[in-house]
């Protein structure tokens, strides 16, 4: 069944990663709206602007491609819908989490010491931001470009609209704009984030996303026969049924929510120089080799992604990229079995589950990854649910981040450095909040007490703040413990979006959202 | 009144059934439990849970503090469901939910006005308006959830053992069992903590509880 969505009242930035489809560069900014006749004024004007998530059908084609050289979407705050005069009825059936805003929730998703919210950057401090505005661009001056076409279309509006300032860039400097970029090595963009990962592999796939079949195995939802089937559209798009068969959670109008979502925006530091030191001081004692204890953080190898249940440790390395190497050089010879051999086996990448590791010894319990998508792992006893991923279906995360800040040579702590985290879900406090909470924060699921994700817990250094690397029993090893884990990550802001529609936009604009 | 106590959640639910099909549920509940099904496998795999019990009450048996209470003329029988569980409402009835729809209906199939575990949100309503709130909810052991107590039992038994088993190890002996010891034990080394926070509205409790304790401290003080 693929039942097909109209993609073109949907936000592009819903289905599509941009930086997948050669977006490296992109800048995020805040409004606040002043007035709302000229807010709604302004918005109209901008619509025009707005990448829907149509599909771009030249994109292995590029000279031949119909994307933009910049893209646009936007999204509001309950305090923006307010400011833009939605009806009380209207805003009263937002979920209460959207309500509240990311800062009175700080004690769920764990962001006290250095990430509580008083640390956080100005713009975050004092009223409300009201709207988010993001630009991808295949280069910086088309991202500039499209900014400054945005900016003239707030002066036009005299003063109703302004743009929040106070995001802290490189030296320190308060700017009025966020600008995220892929990592670029040698000129060109690579998929890495700062501490040096690999990222942005994981990634769902629903019914109706409007995006390649071919990437549904390892993406969807795992049936029990080890097969993949898209997510209901519903766990990522309000308005279609979801995987409780279901309409999601949603304000009224039907046609205010229909086609829209929720998006989480958190600006998140790495600590580049505290990571570093923590994995050179734990690779001393640790039997393998330095890249394979990162590996057991996150649970993918950092230089090239490779899960750890596809190669456990440096000898299965080693004979991967071997046999990766091999074929590619095949492959780039035109020899077609070993084209598809190379597929076959990059698909393994994205492809796989935990059953063959229930002790951890591969890809530790607690590992990023594994936190955070367990795929069938929580079913520990098979057969016991409806579903192998009964517990993971509904706790999906689009995530749709870039790296900001930093050149991998200068970054130390205080630099400013990390990854501005968006991920998109139709409810924030099931699918965002919870795994924040309960899977990154906490480990009752896994069995691990309060054990907390080694890169992005808000641990303190502390004894207990552990990462256990477990082993297969019968080795005689004993596992490894990463122990006084200190604070890689930290928040320095954000907050809850609503993604409206196309038509709810145009509604939003004109005031004539009506819920009678 | 609260439900919530440290990692523990205390929930309770009392749903009206015909008396007849009570009579019916009580068989089946008792070929259930023998025959061991799958719906218990599920339950058991859900490890956020202490325990879950049904008990059905027929209409004619309802408690009495004393024999001079009057007995009430009821029309239906009642089942009670209870539960301690780890985490909030919502995780635990999605849990639920999400991983055994099919158990519950069987379980509670017969309730009147039961709405069937998915749709989720009907499922949400009916245990709402049915559950009874905890008057007074004691947790001996509030930074332990259920796995802490299992594990921890599970390690000091085989520490114990070790025990026993180390007297006459020279080092290198020692150092194999040991690391042996920490193998076949990794999945009872969590760390203790305390709970995460159940919801923004149990934040503010417990803010309230707080300011309560300061001010009856400041009061006693004045006093002395
Ligand atoms: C600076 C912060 C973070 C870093 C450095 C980081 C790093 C990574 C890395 C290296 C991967 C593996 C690559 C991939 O599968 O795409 C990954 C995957 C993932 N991360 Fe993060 N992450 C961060 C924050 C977060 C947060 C806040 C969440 C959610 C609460 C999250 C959820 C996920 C998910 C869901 C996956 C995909 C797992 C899968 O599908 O197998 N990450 N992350």
């Amino acid at each position: 069944m693929n039942r097909p969505l109209d993609l073109y009242d949907i936000q592009g930035n819903i289905c599509k990663g941009y930086g997948r489809f050669g977006f490296p560069k992109a800048r995020y900014f805040f409004l606040e709206f002043h007035d709302y006749a000229g807010g709604r004024n302004f918005l109209q004007q901008l619509i025009p602007l707005i990448t829907t998530a149509e599909p771009w059908t030249g994109r292995k084609q590029p000279d031949q491609s119909d994307k933009p050289a910049a893209t646009t979407n936007i999204a509001f705050t309950y305090h923006g819908l307010c400011a833009l005069g939605l009806p009380r009825r209207s805003l009263d059936g937002f979920p209460q989490e959207f309500k509240m805003g990311m800062k009175p929730r700080a004690a769920i998703l764990g962001d006290n010491g250095p990430s509580s919210p008083q640390h956080w950057d100005p713009v975050w401090q004092g009223d409300t931001v009201h709207a988010w505005v993001s630009i991808n661009g295949q280069t910086q001056e088309t991202v500039e470009q499209r900014f400054a076409d945005i900016e003239a279309l707030m002066q036009s509006v005299q003063g109703s609209v302004s743009i929040r300032p106070g995001h802290k860039g490189p030296d320190g400097k308060m700017l009025p704009y966020q600008d995220a970029s892929a990592v670029f090595e040698n000129g060109k963009a690579t998929p890495k984030e700062h501490f040096g990962f690999v990222d942005g592999i994981g990634n769902p796939y629903f019914e109706g996303c409007g995006n390649d079949p071919e990437r549904l195995p390892g993406r969807g939802k795992l049936n029990r026969d080890g097969k993949w089937e898209p997510l209901a559209t519903g766990e990522f798009i309000l308005g279609h049924i979801d995987e409780a068969k279901e309409y999601p959670l949603a304000p009224e109008p039907h046609l205010l929510a229909r086609n829209g979502t929720f998006m989480v925006y958190r600006k998140l530091h790495e600590n580049v120089k505290t990571f570093n030191d923590y994995v050179d001081n734990m690779a001393k004692d640790f039997d393998g080799s330095r890249e394979l204890l990162m590996a057991k953080f996150s649970g993918r190898w950092p230089d090239n992604g490779a899960p750890l249940v596809l190669a456990p440790d440096d000898k299965a390395k080693a004979e991967l990229d071997q046999k990766m190497a091999e074929l590619q050089k095949k492959a780039a010879e035109g020899d077609a079995c070993a084209i598809g051999q190379l597929k076959a086996l990059e698909e393994q990448w994205i492809n796989f589950t935990y059953n063959d590791d229930k002790h951890g010894a591969k890809c530790p319990i607690g590992a990023h990854i594994r936190r955070t998508n367990t795929r069938g792992s929580l079913e520990t006893e098979k057969g016991a649910f409806d579903r192998p991923g009964a517990l993971v279906d509904r706790r999906r995360l689009m995530r749709r981040g870039l790296p900001y800040g930093g050149h991998d040579e200068l970054t130390n702590d205080d630099s400013e450095q990390g990854i501005i985290f968006m991920c998109i879900s139709a409810s924030i406090e099931r699918q965002f909040e919870f795994v924040q909470q309960q899977w990154v924060n906490y480990s009752n699921d896994f069995h691990l007490g309060n054990d907390r994700d080694v890169l992005i817990g808000a641990n303190n250094g502390k004894l207990t703040d552990k990462h256990i690397v477990q082993v297969n029993p019968k080795e005689g090893k004993a596992p490894f413990f990463c122990t006084h884990m200190p604070r890689m990550v930290e928040t320095r802001g954000g907050d809850y979006f609503f993604i409206p529609s196309i038509t709810a936009l145009d509604m939003i604009a004109q005031g004539i959202i009506d819920p009678t | 009144m609260s439900n919530v106590a440290g990692k523990a959640y205390g929930m309770n639910v009392l749903t009206p059934l015909r008396w007849w099909t009570a009579l019916w549920q009580k068989l089946i509940f008792w070929v259930v439990v023998k025959t061991f099904p799958y719906f218990l496998k599920g339950l058991l795999t859900l490890s956020l849970i202490h325990y879950a019990r049904w008990t059905i009450i027929n209409r004619w048996s309802f408690p009495r503090l004393d024999k001079s209470q009057p007995k009430e003329k009821l029309s239906y029988s009642y089942m009670l469901f209870e539960s301690n569980f780890n985490g909030s409402w919502d995780q635990y009835i999605d849990s639920f939910s999400f991983a055994i729809p099919s158990g519950l209906d069987m379980f509670w199939r017969w309730n009147i006005k039961y709405p069937k575990s998915i749709p989720l949100h009907d499922f949400y309503n009916y245990i709402r308006f049915n559950q009874i709130e905890s008057g007074h909810y004691y947790n001996a052991y509030p930074l332990a959830a259920a796995n802490d107590v299992k594990t921890a039992q599970k390690l000091f038994t085989n520490l114990g053992t070790f025990q026993q088993n180390i007297a006459n190890l020279n080092d290198e002996e020692f150092l194999q069992a040991y690391q042996q010891f920490l193998a076949d034990n990794q999945h009872s080394l969590g760390s203790m903590g305390e709970s995460p926070l159940m919801s923004a509205s149990h934040e503010l409790v417990q803010e309230h509880q707080h300011a309560n304790i300061m001010m009856a401290r400041a009061a006693g003080k004045q006093e002395a």
